[in-house]
């Protein structure tokens, strides 16, 4: 019986461990009743039923583990540039990131290995930075309403299209808007069911073109009737130069 | 098998005295079931809910289930920090945390939408909406809805006129009175009047006093029921051209609890027009929700939640910090000083 036991230990020693597996079910506890002291030297008091008694202080398997740091290694839509550095939640790094193999575990050699990407010439669809391709998409959609009093004299200034675009909800400043090239003035009931296109420029290098309307606005019984979808109905180029393109232009569905 | 051997030799031991061993049973020693203490039953009796049955009459087939679709799960409190900070230049702001503006910014930003060439409302109304969390300090308990008036440093023309009847005595009071923009003031002789019937209390907004005649008020105490001056509404001071100037050109505010969301408070009050300074509508703003600060519970935590500047027509609400006025949480002092915190929030509401 005993040999036996100790040729079982000596072959279970030597094996290679089959799991690798870290095993996570540590259960941390505390003693109830705590064990009463002993002399230096003497014997231990005898543990009765009560010292079995636990509470549970931990139970490493349902604690919350850690976010993960992952690299990317390639550009992501909204997300970061090849090299971004990425700090999240196990679950989402793994099904988002590391299995479409999207990214890489921020391990000391990858950390070294994607350190060089900052240096490398830039490729020809890279952006100055990774949310430039999610605003342009939303530049492209836009119908820009520009709200124009309708008995008052006005020239179109920046600032006119930079508290409109504040209004449906875009930041853009005033130097970031390039006027189209003739100087519209108002009001002119002609240029309600015209369209035109104003250049915004993203972070001084990306430049994305947005289909601006003008609307005149009036209250009472001057006020215009309004017109169901708007947004939707093609209308005529106010310049000419720009029809071709602004055609182009797919309109909100 | 320790026991029995015990219990033999016991029962041997009592055979050997010749006692008999049926009185055993006299050493069992079982709980024994003594009444509870005479308090306890009580206590237990009274700490039992009472459940009522309300009954509900019919509902028509179309009308039931309607109080459970008005109920939404989703807190009114919004909060977007979990959202990121911009860092280009142009962005929808959709995917990001809204801008906190400066009252000031707020102000010129509303400016340019009311333009001339814009709207053309250059006079419309600067609108504070605060929200605010209305627990109170007890645990689920809720400040109820309230009213205040507060007197903001720069007056600005508003829609309403208020009438005022001020008592006082002493011609210098009365003129001081008047000129502070009482509808109507007077002594004994108006006393006499509104006794009299040619005056009616109920035509004025507001009733206020100098100290100074309340003994001749009280005749008429009847007549003016609730609205009788007094220190704790703030109607009877000495200082009585303060409290004239107060009334006529305060902005009266409600704050109003949600139906639904016991804890979600809010309050939308007009603190300015957009023809003033940006920087006057700022210390209105200021003097305002100082003013409201001094409604707050005694507890832990926020009250005012959310700050936003408003000006119709135009639809833009633009966020500003309201914790560059008035304190975030409350100094732990002041909290600890306070006995009584259940009166101070009764007072206010």
């Amino acid at each position: 019986m005993l040999a036996l036991r100790s040729f079982l230990q000596s072959t279970v020693a030597t094996a290679p461990s089959l799991c690798h597996q870290q095993t996570r079910n540590t259960f941390i506890l505390k003693r109830k009743h705590p064990l009463p002291l002993h002399k230096k030297g003497g014997k231990p008091t005898k543990m009765r039923g009560r010292h079995f008694v636990y509470d549970l202080v931990e139970d490493t398997n349902i604690a919350k583990k850690p976010d993960i740091k992952v690299i990317l290694n390639q550009f992501i839509n909204g997300v970061g540039v090849k090299g971004d550095v990425l700090s999240l939640r196990p679950t989402q790094a793994y099904r988002d990131y590391l299995m479409p193999g999207l990214a890489v575990y921020a391990s000391p050699e990858n950390l070294v290995k994607y350190k060089s990407v900052e240096n490398e010439p830039k490729a020809e669809n890279s952006y100055s930075s990774p949310y430039v391709r999610r605003t342009l998409g939303r530049f492209s959609k836009l119908v820009l309403q520009i709200t124009m009093n309708k008995l008052q004299p006005w020239t179109l200034e920046p600032w006119h299209i930079s508290a409109s675009f504040r209004k449906s909800g875009f930041i853009v400043p005033e130097y970031a808007i390039e006027m189209p090239p003739v100087q519209i003035k108002g009001p002119d009931l002609s240029l309600q069911d015209k369209e035109f296109l104003i250049t915004v420029t993203i972070n001084k290098t990306e430049k994305a073109k947005v289909r601006c309307r003008i609307h005149h606005w009036a209250t009472g019984l001057d006020r215009l009737p309004w017109e169901e979808f708007h947004w939707k109905q093609p209308k005529e180029a106010l310049i000419p130069d720009q029809a071709a393109e602004l055609e182009n232009m797919p309109l909100p569905q | 098998m320790a026991g029995t051997l015990f219990r033999s030799m016991f029962t041997n031991t009592l055979s050997f005295y010749k006692c008999n061993s049926s009185n055993l049973r006299s050493l069992h020693t079982a709980t024994v079931s003594y009444a509870a203490r005479k308090g306890t039953r009580a206590k237990a009796r009274a700490k039992k809910v009472k459940v009522e049955v309300t009954k509900v009459g019919f509902i028509p087939h179309n009308q039931r289930g309607k109080d459970k679709i008005s109920k939404s799960n989703v807190s009114k409190h919004l909060d977007d920090t979990f959202k990121p900070l911009a860092k280009d230049d142009v962005y929808p702001l959709k995917y990001y945390s809204w801008i906190v503006y400066t009252a000031e910014d707020a102000v010129k930003a509303h400016q340019q939408t009311h333009h001339p060439t814009m709207y053309n409302v250059p006079d419309a109304f600067v609108i504070a909406r605060v929200e605010m969390n209305m627990e109170a300090a007890k645990k689920n308990r809720f400040m109820d809805s309230f009213t205040r008036l507060s007197l903001l440093p720069h007056t600005f023309p508003r829609d309403e006129e208020r009438t005022i009847l001020a008592f006082c005595k002493g011609s210098e009071l009365i003129k001081e009175a008047m000129d502070a923009g009482a509808t109507t003031a007077g002594g004994t002789d108006l006393i006499k009047k509104i006794q009299d019937g040619q005056i009616k209390i109920g035509d004025y907004d507001y009733v206020v006093a100098h100290p100074n005649i309340i003994t001749e008020l009280v005749p008429i105490r009847g007549l003016m029921k609730r609205r009788f001056p007094n220190v704790r509404s703030g109607t009877l001071e000495p200082n009585l051209k303060d409290l004239v100037r107060k009334f006529s050109g305060g902005v009266q505010y409600r704050v109003l609890k949600d139906e639904h969301q016991e804890n979600f408070g809010f309050v939308e009050v007009p603190i300015g027009r957009l023809n003033m300074e940006p920087k006057q509508v700022a210390e209105n703003i200021e003097a305002f929700l100082k003013d409201l600060q001094s409604a707050r519970p005694k507890r832990d935590g926020l009250f005012i939640t959310r700050c936003l500047l408003l000006s119709p027509p135009s639809p833009e609400k633009l966020k500003i910090d309201p914790f560059v006025y008035v304190d975030k949480t409350l100094s732990k002092e002041v909290r600890e000083d306070s006995d009584d915190e259940g009166d101070a929030v009764a007072a206010t509401a």
